[in-house]
């Protein structure tokens, strides 16, 4: 009962005639509006971009077609083959193909060259080497 | 408590002199009248059409109405399809979809095109304007040109213009000149696969080809932004297009026709049909009677009944006679053969006395069971039926036992090649990547059978009729098929088609990996004009130049080694008379 009287209180609590509960509702209200119209604004940009975005994508999509078009238009085979012939290619006779594990056996890895112990050479100066430039300037 | 005179209900409306219109009269009038009511009522002490009551009526419609729009806008909001959010269809979308090769090659694609419109009325220069459009788009018609510019009307001068087109009139700078963006299908590869892939029209309808075959998959894969694998592999199809033409001019053939298979699968890997302009497809519309192929059709048969085995003889000593008709050998050898003898010879006799010992029965049940009675099954709507004989008597069976008598089309042959090959079972041709969804294979003769025929087809290579097949290590085995054309009633050997059937590797087990290839040389010009002379070598050097693409390695086998020279222990042993 005594929450009934405290709610009823709650109730008719006022400021200069009008109830709070009146005052808090419309501040709720005008609160909501507000964020509906914020969320409302932010989605009408994100379709613009996202409306932008899928222009671009179909546009270069279209782009993209274009040039696999070009480039399989430049691989047609019966052209690679004219151009291959014309280059002197051809298929490689059996006899003349190998795999890698008969590599070894066609050129045999070479011995390591002894090692020669040189005498040191003299490394050149810059004064020898400046003249090339001049040479060639000439 | 009212705002109005009680006493007012009978007055006339206020401002009723200003309003003119009679609706506006009829408006004001029907207000005052209901305001009136309320008076009424109160004079008439019914307190219940009071305005309170008034003003609860009115909060009572505009709750309802407000709870309707609140639950709308709830469901709009919470309940809204998913990925409704943008543009409902793909960006990528287009009317028809790429169709691609196994391997994600381009075969045909959409690209916009432009339409080329010209408002004369905006033009300043109308003679200089044509001179230049001309000059940068040589096919535009001068006269059309002309009709426009001196007209007064926005219309279309020419349709399909490519962007460079496009992009070469719109650097003229002429006023008056636009163009609208078309979809175009185009095929880059030109004369490429034109007869797998066929034609599509303007309105991008599928008309000929694969365009037409898959024609409601290629829209609804456009939709999605997707591309439609076919089976065919651009690198084997160009290999087989190019050895099909050089072997064509070659022989100097009217045409000619190429089937790659996978015969595990039934997937085409190259189709062509030569020449490229002729529209038609030979491949799966042209019918040809093939000559000996289809003894190994006859000796199948007649191994899978149990009629004969590899060392049945046969009587190819003097010719065969049915009624009147005289059956020969053209490469005759005037003795008792074996049945391995009557294939790797191509004695007519030997299959013709074979064919009738079985009996039109047996040769009509497995014939069908090899396809060879009906259209080829593949997706291709050109598929066409074959050209079967009317009666089964024995003459017909000795005919159709080395190839005549019948005509069918290359792809019937290549299906039924597959089977021989596989094991034995039938799979449907199809241009499908990875295979005809659902197909069921039939088997038509045992494996055993298959295995012995195999053998059979490669012994043929390399002590028979298709030596010049042979490709170093690749195990080729097939089966040439020479013959004549009925020219006015009468089989004319100046008209003759040469056909090789292969199958490569021809030996492991039954489900190996194993590709057919099929050469036919449409009445080739030169001498001599068997199959083993105008097709079998191309079939080699495709055998050769595919191999690595379909991952086939070169290895020996019993008759050759991987590098393709004798095995000669071997030979020997052959050489005993085994």
């Amino acid at each position: 009962m005594s929450a009934v009287t405290a709610l009823k209180r709650v109730f008719d609590w006022k400021v200069r005639g009008l109830r709070w509960v009146e005052i808090i509702g419309l501040v709720l209200v005008a609160a909501m509006i507000f964020s509906v119209y914020l969320a409302k604004a932010g989605a009408a940009s994100e379709s613009v971009r996202i409306a932008s975005l899928e222009r671009q994508i179909t546009e270069n999509g279209q782009r993209v077609r274009l040039l696999r078009a070009e480039s399989a238009r430049l691989e047609q085979p019966g052209r690679l083959e004219a151009l291959s012939r014309g280059a002197g290619l051809g298929p490689v006779d059996v006899h003349r193909r190998a795999t890698e594990a008969s590599l070894p056996e066609l050129a045999p890895i070479p011995e390591p060259a002894p090692v020669v112990i040189v005498s040191p050479t003299v490394a050149p100066t810059p004064a020898d080497a400046a003249p090339a430039p001049a040479e060639v300037a000439q | 408590m009212s705002v109005h005179d009680p006493q007012a209900w009978d007055r006339p409306a206020p401002g009723h002199a200003g309003f003119k219109l009679p609706s506006w009269r009829w408006l004001a009038e029907a207000m005052w009248a209901i305001e009136h009511s309320f008076g009424r009522a109160r004079a008439d002490a019914r307190p219940e059409e009071d305005t309170r009551v008034r003003i609860f009526v009115i909060l009572s419609l505009f709750s309802a109405v407000f709870v309707c729009l609140a639950i709308g806008a709830a469901n709009a909001a919470l309940l809204a399809p998913r990925g409704g959010v943008g543009s409902i269809s793909h960006p990528n979308a287009v009317s028809r979809a790429d169709l691609v090769d196994r391997n994600g090659a381009l075969l045909a694609t959409n690209v916009v095109h432009y339409g080329l419109y010209i408002d004369p009325d905006e033009v300043w220069d109308r003679r200089a304007a044509a001179v230049q459009i001309k000059r940068v788009l040589p096919r535009v018609s001068m006269a059309k040109l002309n009709r426009i510019l001196s007209g007064h009307r926005r219309l279309i001068v020419m349709p399909g213009l490519t962007p460079g087109e496009r992009a070469g009139v719109h650097a003229l700078a002429l006023g008056g000149v636009s163009f609208e963006p078309e979809d175009r299908r185009v095929y880059p590869l030109g004369s490429s696969a034109t007869h797998v892939l066929g034609t599509a029209d303007t309105g991008g309808q599928g008309i000929a080809g694969a365009e037409l075959a898959f024609d409601a998959d290629i829209r609804a894969a456009g939709l999605r932004g997707e591309n439609v694998p076919l089976s065919i592999d651009l690198r084997v199809q160009g290999v087989l297009e190019n050895e099909l033409a050089a072997a064509a001019m070659e022989t100097q053939a009217k045409g000619a026709v190429g089937i790659i298979a996978d015969v595990q699968t039934g997937e085409i890997l190259g189709m062509a049909s030569w020449p490229t302009t002729d529209r038609l497809n030979r491949a799966v519309s042209a019918h040809y009677e093939m000559g000996s192929v289809f003894k190994t059709f006859t000796v199948a048969a007649g191994l899978d009944t149990g009629q004969a085995d590899m060392n049945t003889r046969f009587d190819a000593s003097q010719a065969f006679m049915i009624g009147n008709r005289r059956i020969t050998d053209f490469h005759a050898t005037n003795q008792v053969l074996t049945l391995e003898e009557v294939y790797l010879h191509s004695s007519n006799i030997g299959t013709s006395r074979l064919a009738v010992e079985m009996g039109p029965t047996v040769m009509r049940d497995y014939f069908g069971r090899f396809g060879l009675l009906d259209a080829a099954p593949i997706e291709l709507h050109e598929s066409a039926r074959p050209r079967r004989p009317t009666r089964w008597d024995d003459s017909t069976l000795a005919s159709l036992s080395f190839g005549y008598g019948i005509m069918i089309t290359p792809a019937q042959m290549s299906a039924a090649m597959g089977a021989l090959t596989n094991g034995g079972r039938f799979i449907p041709l199809t241009l499908r990547r990875g295979g005809r969804p659902g197909a069921e294979a039939r088997q038509v003769v045992s494996p055993e059978t298959s295995l012995t025929l195999l053998d059979l087809l490669r012994r043929n290579v390399v002590r028979g009729s298709g030596g010049r097949a042979e490709a170093p290590g690749l195990r080729v085995g097939g089966k040439t098929g020479s013959a004549n054309k009925l020219v006015n009633g009468r089989y004319d050997p100046t008209h003759a088609v040469g056909t090789f059937v292969a199958v490569f590797p021809a030996d492991g087990p039954v489900n190996a990996k194993r590709y057919s290839i099929l050469i036919l040389i449409d009445e080739p010009g030169t001498y001599p004009r068997t199959g083993g002379f105008v097709a079998a070598p191309a079939v080699g050097r495709i055998a050769e130049r595919i191999a690595p693409f379909l991952g086939v390695q070169r290895r020996a086998d019993p008759y050759r080694t991987a590098l393709g020279d004798k095995i000669p222990v071997f030979e020997d042993v052959e050489g005993d008379g085994r």
